[in-house]
């Protein structure tokens, strides 16, 4: 009788064991996949029908408020607008910001004041802050919108906004996740770093944690929340300190990789091994992944397509077409493999190719 | 101690000797005072000593009581030598505070002075190909200008120290947005992070060293040389100062200069330490390093700004923050601990001046 209960609940363990390996195998072929699939050079997929946008956007002119300027992200997307209404043709102002609200305010005031059609706030402006100008802008007969902010996902468009063009965050936080399995053959152990008060942050951190645990069952993470505003402060002693507590971690993987700059010395303080994983494609980060050997992988996106692609969807808003909420710029993977083509110093735009340009122009009617 | 000196206004001579007069008679005091406090670390008494140990008491406290919830992480010697390492640009910028500080003025552009000479380096380093040395030499002598520009408008104008570093400060901000085109710039020369925490001793980063180094040079000038003195001196009443001789202008400019200089040497270390420069994140450490300062003056030396407590005070604060990180505790309470160790350093500061109002 005892013979015959052992070998149950051998067989039974045994049985746990197979299928739980399979797990882990599953999802190390699956991070594989993911990787793989990204890894390729991005391809153009239009977001809509083809319109003729020349005709549509001949008397209407579009004005982009950015977080702000001083950072290089929102001035490569505000250039990707201009760049695409020289295309087109039609008036576009992009408004001067030092991230302060009293200057995204003034902007608002200026384009209602001057008869623009539609206001874009492009690159984490957060609408929710200026509800009472934008309420007044709609009153006004203008739309609003927002580009690159919210998650085309698990966010809802604010009724307060007309349309937003947003990003796939949760497959950026994949990616990042994915990498990590696969490279670790399913024994990761990551310290997730982001600020909790910026829209994006939430679904880039739920979907790296959550990939994890969903497929690596031998993998654990802990996540620190770090506000923008203290990320000189913080950072390094909140990472060399979760490293000192436990130096099996092997990946950080902050979900903005200009974190990478306090992440790194923490590192090397530390005297640990651990990789940095990370997301933007921001170009000094590249430059750290192609001359040293900490950050080892970065998903990037080209931020002159995506000012086109917002570009796009605020002319469809405009043109009343269908609208388009979702940006199609592709994630790209940056290893030191084709870092290179990123440029150097790297910039936000070289790495990608250029077939968007080509691909928007076709969709808009333009030669 | 020298008689009072006879009043009169006839001879150069005369006056000269009553000058000299004067001057002793403030030495001797100044020396009468030393030797009180001399005899008192002879038969100290209890309530100087908690006063002058107090925060290396508290500090041994704080390891002991955050040791017992993390004994393996509190206790490693690993855990301190990390610590040590990261703070080095802290504890410089705590020092170039100090200085002024002395002298009765506040800097608040240290932290700009420290982002402008990190920016400078890697500019001149990254993008014009420059070696390390001359970059470095360059953002010191920029740390002097604005010194110098700040105790221009401080002692020309009459200006408040506060207004003028604080608007300088902001210009300087602009400046390295300029300079930098708002971007981030990495891949500053190997040599440079190698000298500043690649290369070890027992175990902690060869930039702690040179932190330390300079604790050492400023507590030596303040303790042992005349110019010391004069500063202490200017700092405690700038009319009585003057009065006695002391060119208090040239006190005040060298004060002001010199915080230029080690905010600079502040953002070298901060340059070392990432091998990067951005042009905003320096401005963070303004608040620590100004908590640290507050924090230090009630240690070793109370009731004046000084550099061994300062250093103290930088660590102090970091082994409460590694605790807490240790602990899992989520990361405002950083903000607690500095803001909350600011405003508690200056009340126990007023508490040993006799709650005197502050200037």
């Amino acid at each position: 009788m005892t013979n015959k209960m052992t070998t149950t609940l051998s067989t039974l363990a045994a049985g746990t064991a197979l299928c739980l390996t399979g797990v882990a195998s599953a999802g190390i072929e699956d991070a594989k996949k993911l990787i793989e699939q990204y890894s390729q050079l991005p391809t153009f997929e239009a977001p809509g029908p083809a319109f003729d946008a020349k005709a549509c956007m001949a008397d209407k002119k579009m004005f982009v408020i950015p977080l702000t300027n001083a950072n290089p992200f929102n001035a490569a997307i505000s250039q990707g607008f201009v760049d695409a209404a020289e295309v087109v043709g039609f008036e576009l102002r992009d408004w001067e910001t030092q991230m302060d609200p009293a200057g995204w305010i003034q902007g608002v005031n200026t384009a209602v004041a001057e008869k623009f059609d539609l206001i874009d706030m492009q690159g984490g402006l957060p609408p929710e802050f200026m509800v009472p100008q934008i309420t007044e802008a709609r009153a006004a007969g203008l739309k609003v919108t927002a580009t690159h902010n919210y998650d085309a996902t698990t966010q809802s468009i604010p009724d307060f906004l007309d349309s937003a063009a947003n990003t796939d965050y949760v497959t950026v936080g994949k990616i990042i996740a994915a990498w990590a399995i696969a490279k670790t053959e399913g024994k990761v152990n990551a310290l997730v770093l982001g600020p909790d008060e910026i829209t994006p942050t939430a679904p880039l951190r739920d979907a790296i944690m959550g990939y994890l645990k969903d497929n690596c069952p031998d993998c654990q993470s802990k996540y620190i929340n770090v506000p923008v505003n203290d990320w000189a402060t913080k950072t390094q002693p909140a990472v060399q300190n979760a490293l000192l507590a436990d130096p099996s971690i092997n990946y950080v993987l902050p979900v903005y990789d200009s974190l990478s700059q306090f992440i790194v010395p923490a590192i090397q303080i530390a005297g640990s091994s651990a990789k940095i994983v990370s997301y933007n494609g921001t170009p000094f980060v590249l430059d750290m992944m192609r001359d040293g050997d900490i950050v080892e992988m970065n998903v990037g996106e080209s931020l002159g397509w995506v000012g086109m692609a917002g570009t796009d969807a605020n002319m469809r808003l405009l043109c009343g077409l269908e609208p388009v909420t979702k940006l199609n710029t592709p994630a790209y993977i940056f290893t030191d493999e084709n870092v290179a083509t990123a440029g150097n110093p790297a910039t936000f735009n070289d790495g990608y190719g250029d077939v968007h340009i080509e691909g928007f122009k076709a969709l808009w009617g333009i030669k | 101690m020298t008689d009072n000196p006879t009043p009169g206004n006839t001879a150069p001579s005369q006056a000269m000797q009553q000058y000299q007069a004067r001057i002793e008679q403030l030495e001797s005091k100044l020396s009468s005072f030393e030797t009180s406090l001399g005899n008192q670390r002879v038969a100290p008494d209890w309530k100087t000593n908690a006063e002058r140990y107090g925060l290396l008491i508290a500090w041994v406290l704080l390891i002991l009581a955050l040791g017992a919830f993390k004994p393996q992480q509190m206790f490693a010697w690993n855990s301190y030598a990390t610590m040590f390492g990261s703070n080095a640009m802290i504890v410089a910028l705590t020092l170039a505070l100090l200085i002024p500080l002395t002298t009765g003025d506040f800097d608040l552009s240290v932290a700009s002075v420290m982002g402008l000479s990190s920016m400078i380096i890697a500019v001149l380093n990254v993008k014009l190909g420059m070696a390390i040395p001359g970059a470095i030499v360059l953002a010191i002598l920029a740390g002097c200008l604005v010194g110098a520009i700040n105790a221009f408008f401080i002692l020309y104008f009459g200006i408040h120290s506060l207004i003028v570093t604080l608007g300088t400060g902001y210009f300087i901000n602009g400046v390295i947005l300029w300079i930098s085109d708002s971007n981030t710039i990495a891949g500053v020369s190997m040599g440079l992070i190698k000298a500043v925490i690649l290369t070890r001793f027992f175990g902690i980063p060869v930039g702690f060293y040179y932190a330390l180094l300079l604790t050492g040079i400023i507590w030596y000038v303040f303790q042992y040389t005349s110019l010391g003195r004069r500063l202490l001196f200017v700092g405690r009443g700038r009319e009585v100062a003057r009065l006695s001789g002391v060119n208090v202008t040239r006190m005040r400019v060298g004060a002001m200069v010199s915080a230029g200089a080690i905010a600079a040497i502040a953002g070298v270390l901060y340059t070392g330490m990432r091998g990067t420069a951005d042009p905003s994140s320096a401005l963070a450490f303004l608040l620590p390093a100004f908590a640290a300062a507050f924090l230090g003056s009630t240690t070793i030396y109370p009731g004046r700004f000084n550099a061994p407590g300062a250093f103290v005070a930088v660590f102090f604060l970091s082994t409460g923050i590694m605790g807490l990180n240790f602990l899992g505790v989520d990361s405002f309470v950083q903000n607690l601990f500095y803001g909350g160790g600011l405003v508690i350093a200056v009340s126990i500061s007023q508490l040993i001046r006799g709650r005197k109002p502050m200037d």
